[in-house]
């Protein structure tokens, strides 16, 4: 690099603050690993408020790690960058709601549902994590007894590529004994 | 870059350098960011060797003594600092703040699209050129949340306010950031 260039990088860089001690010390969530202030974009806010509360209750009051992470002028610009399959506001809000239900003393419930993508449909299972299994390791079994692709989409959501709702039905309770049939909800296909 | 970088993939070796390469690497890092030369010593103490690790994809990782992972250098760029060392020294990047509406985006591994850059909440430095790397910012935050690669200048992205403004190198979450938070020795 020729000195022409160093020098536009000195002036572009903003340069150390006069009274500040460097390196700053950092502190990273116990949770999620990143700065608290991006909490709010983890996937798993409540926990990594736990952690915050217990650990560094200093960090929860100048600093917002709230259920929703948008505020009301933000939901306008979501909804105008979010692709195909983003949800609205109002929609992630509700979600998150729903989510909070299940996890707390609410009815414990596997939700299985198929969505159409295009021509092809895909199965989501909802609602495992509440029984305490392990989301990856469901995702792996299912691949391999389906032959099929299956992700981990979401806090609780297992998404498989096909339609394996009916299998599914009797593979659940037969490898996880604390899930019973009652404990199944078939909500058929989810409307475009 | 690093979305899918995992340690027992993609790392292929480790190498203990000579001094006098040592020296060059130094002497490189102060090139690039003068501000960072009075606090160099903190980060790669002339007393002790640091390291090379050398992965997949022509992709560099320079480790200090304790093995922890200072800088990167990809195929694209020199040696750039990773994200938890630009949070203990800010200022060593331009910065480039996007709005609130970015952030999922970025941590998501997308690239910074010029409307990120431009909109209300967003603060964009005049003057940066193409090819410069950039500690991305977020509106209402206080600590970078990625470091990019301008792939248009700051008069471009003003102007044309049309697709990829930064390319999106190394951000908060991403199997770097997850490599540098542990020992590698």
């Amino acid at each position: 690099m020729s000195d022409g260039e160093t020098a536009v990088i000195q002036s572009l860089a903003p340069g150390p603050i006069d009274g500040v001690s460097y390196p700053l010390k950092m502190v990273y969530c116990g949770q999620c690993s990143m700065p608290p202030e991006y909490c709010d974009y983890s996937g798993q806010t409540d926990v990594c408020r736990a952690w915050a509360t217990q650990n560094a209750p200093e960090l929860l009051e100048g600093l917002e790690i709230s259920d929703e992470p948008a505020a009301d002028g933000d939901e306008k610009k979501k909804q105008k960058r979010g692709g195909k399959g983003s949800k609205t506001g109002a929609a992630a809000a509700q979600a998150a709601a729903s989510g909070g239900k299940k996890k707390g003393g609410g009815p414990q419930k596997v939700t299985l549902q198929r969505e159409p993508r295009g021509k092809k449909s895909v199965t989501v299972i909802k609602g495992l994590a509440t029984f305490d299994i392990d989301l990856k390791v469901a995702s792996k079994l299912f691949a391999q007894k389906f032959a099929c692709g299956s992700s981990v989409t979401g806090a609780d959501e297992i998404v498989i590529q096909g339609d394996v709702k009916d299998d599914l039905l009797d593979l659940i309770p037969e490898k996880w004994k604390q899930v019973t049939d009652e404990q199944i909800d078939d909500l058929g296909d989810k409307k475009r | 870059m690093f979305k899918k970088f995992d340690e027992k993939e993609d790392v292929t070796g480790a190498t203990q350098l000579k001094s006098s390469v040592q020296k060059g690497i130094r002497k490189k890092l102060i090139e690039n960011f003068p501000y960072l030369e009075p606090h160099l010593e903190e980060i790669l103490p002339k007393k002790e060797n640091f390291k090379v690790i050398k992965c997949k994809d022509h992709i560099e990782l320079l480790a200090d003594h304790l093995g922890v992972v200072r800088f990167v250098k990809t195929r694209n760029t020199d040696y750039i600092p990773t994200l938890r060392t630009l949070h203990k020294y800010p200022f060593i990047l331009p910065h480039q703040q996007v709005d609130k509406g970015a952030i999922k985006f970025i941590l998501n591994g997308s690239s910074i699209m010029c409307p990120g850059l431009t909109s209300p909440g967003a603060k964009l430095t005049p003057l940066v050129p193409k090819d410069s790397v950039v500690a991305v910012m977020a509106e209402g935050k206080q600590h970078a949340l990625a470091i990019g690669l301008m792939s248009m200048s700051s008069e471009e992205i003003q102007s044309v306010n049309k697709g990829n403004g930064i390319e999106n190198l190394h951000y908060l979450n991403d199997g770097l950031w997850h490599l540098a938070e542990k020992s590698l020795n």
